[in-house]
């Protein structure tokens, strides 16, 4: 009893039959779906495009509203409290194109990340830059710290998007995709730099539709299909349970 | 050369620094924001709203902030419906404004009429009244501190508005002031430089701005000092040639974009391009 009021309130976030609809769309992009994520979790959700892994991510911090369901975030409904769970939500966003011309340094992007967090009508001081300069240094990106971001390629614009999130300091990290445009060293150092991210503490939130990149750190893993979870657990009973491999549309090789 | 009381003289050219100013300001923000659809809406409805005025004998500037808002508030990004394309805003928008500035314009009666109504067309010095510059200084005034006040804000916003959401920022809040500070620029402006000018004034200086810098804070001080140096040099230049004032501060700033993009340091360094 006690032990379960516990768990109840470490609970970090908790979804009870969500779904959320687009806009003028009819069937939801997630359906019923119900999450229990406590402090400290490092969960990787998995599934095919389409899914809903994006739109899970995107209810959970409040950008979509969901339509049906109750969700709660450090134990505060999503909806009416949206901004003050955003400040302490981290969010790596996927396919981000940018402009070439755009006119933003590196330093100034990785800094934007703080912006929910500094508040309104004060200014950047020297721990805020030296938060962003150790993002910056944690991700390999240092000597860009004045590059514009448009002359990034992809993998190294991917670095900067994770080292925004990493300047916010927040208490959960919502990643979607972030081995997008990687290679294979890149995507070997930001792994062990998400263990290293849990291992201080904060939850994790990975999404990726690559079973073979999901960091051994992982301590959960929630797999999708159309909208709905089709399987959760612990990472090793579900990857034994071989219900990726069914929603991945994966066959083990008939010889 | 026309020879012109000092006055008035002084009041065109703090016009012309405020309208410069608070114009290119907001061009920061409808390039930024893709907002140069509704950008461009709402400086033709702000010149049907002007030409209205005209036509029921009202400050044209009370009835261009009307249909500017009007505007606003019907094609708002907050209201996120708005994914006009470019081409059914100028195919239908432009010219339904147009077409209805016209037709107020056509409808002011007597002579005195006609004279505004070219004014509202064009611009004019003498449309200026020291309210009017007084209006424009408030609303520099305003315009500054918002971006100085709110720059991590604005630089987060301009930079993408989801993440800027997802850093707990009111993104809706900052995007209703920015269409807000817009129309009251662009109605501000209006007299000075015209209805079918205006929206130039908003987009060439920013954009001159672009060709040159990479870093945010730089565009955000060259805009407004490109703005104000078209709008001066422009003033200069109709003084001498005695065109209309609203048509040299254009031909000024499309001159002075024109030359930065054939130069730009930046599209020849950029990825991807010759
Ligand atoms: N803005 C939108 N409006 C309407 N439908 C959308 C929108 N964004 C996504 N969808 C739909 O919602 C469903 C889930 O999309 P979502 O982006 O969450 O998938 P995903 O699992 O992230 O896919 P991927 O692996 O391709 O990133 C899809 O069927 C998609 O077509
Ligand atoms: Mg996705």
């Amino acid at each position: 009893m006690r032990a379960e009021q516990m768990r109840m309130e470490d609970e970090t976030i908790r979804l009870e039959r969500v779904s959320t609809v687009y806009e003028g769309e009819r069937i939801p992009a997630i359906r019923e779906v119900d999450i229990s994520v406590h402090g400290g979790d490092f969960v990787c959700i998995v599934g095919p495009n389409g899914s809903g892994k994006t739109t899970l991510l995107e209810t959970i911090n409040g950008i979509l509203r969901y339509t049906s369901g109750h969700g709660s975030v450090f134990g505060m409904e999503i909806t009416s409290n949206g901004s003050a769970i955003r400040k302490r939500i981290g969010y790596v966003i996927q396919n981000f194109e940018i402009d070439p011309l755009s006119p933003f340094l590196c330093k100034n992007v990785v800094m934007s990340g703080r912006t929910g967090k500094i508040g309104l009508l004060r200014f950047p001081e020297a721990d805020d830059w030296d938060a962003v300069r150790e993002s910056m240094i944690r991700v390999g990106m240092e000597r860009w710290w004045s590059r514009p971001i448009g002359k990034l390629s992809g993998g190294e614009f991917q670095k900067i998007l994770i080292a925004r999130a990493l300047a916010q300091e927040p208490d959960v990290y919502l990643l979607d995709e972030p081995y997008a445009n990687l290679d294979i060293r890149s995507r070997h150092e930001i792994s062990e730099l998400l263990t290293e991210i849990h291992v201080a503490g904060p939850t994790l939130l990975m999404v990726s539709h690559d079973v073979s990149s999901i960091p051994s750190s992982c301590t959960h893993i929630i797999v999708m299909d159309r909208g709905s979870i089709v399987g959760s657990g612990s990472a090793t009973e579900v990857i034994e349970s071989g219900v990726i491999d069914k929603a991945l549309g994966m066959r083990r090789p008939n010889l | 050369m026309i020879s012109i009381p000092m006055a008035l003289l002084i009041t065109a050219t703090l016009g012309s620094v405020f309208a410069g100013l608070t114009c290119s300001i907001a061009g920061v923000f409808v390039v930024r924001l893709n907002m140069a659809s509704i950008g461009f809406c709402m400086s033709h409805a702000a010149f049907a709203g002007a030409a209205f005025g005209v036509l029921i004998e009202i400050d044209p500037l009370l009835t261009a902030m009307l249909f500017s808002s009007i505007a606003a508030v019907l094609l708002s990004p907050v209201a996120s419906r708005a994914k006009l394309s470019t081409d059914v805003v100028i195919g239908i928008i432009f010219s339904l404004m147009i077409a209805l500035a016209f037709i107020f314009l056509n409808l002011s009666p007597g002579e005195a009429a006609s004279g505004s109504a070219l004014r509202i067309l064009w611009g004019s010095i003498f449309a200026v009244s020291e309210f009017d510059v007084l209006y424009l200084a408030i609303l520099s005034v305003a315009i500054i501190s918002f971006v100085i006040l709110f720059y991590k804000e604005i630089l987060s916003l301009l930079f993408n508005r989801k993440l800027a959401e997802a850093a707990g920022i009111n993104t809706y809040v900052f995007m209703l002031v920015i269409v807000f500070m817009t129309g009251l620029a662009v109605s501000f402006s209006l007299k000075l430089v015209g209805g079918l000018l205006v929206y130039a004034l908003i987009i060439n200086p920013t954009s001159t701005a672009y060709q040159y810098f990479w870093d945010f804070r730089k565009i955000m001080i060259f805009s407004p000092l490109i703005g104000v140096a078209s709008c001066i040099a422009g003033f200069t230049f109709s003084l001498e040639t005695d065109f209309p004032i609203g048509a040299s501060i254009v031909i000024v700033s499309a001159a002075l974009l024109t030359v930065s993009i054939v130069i730009s340091p930046k599209r020849r360094t950029a990825k991807g391009r010759a």
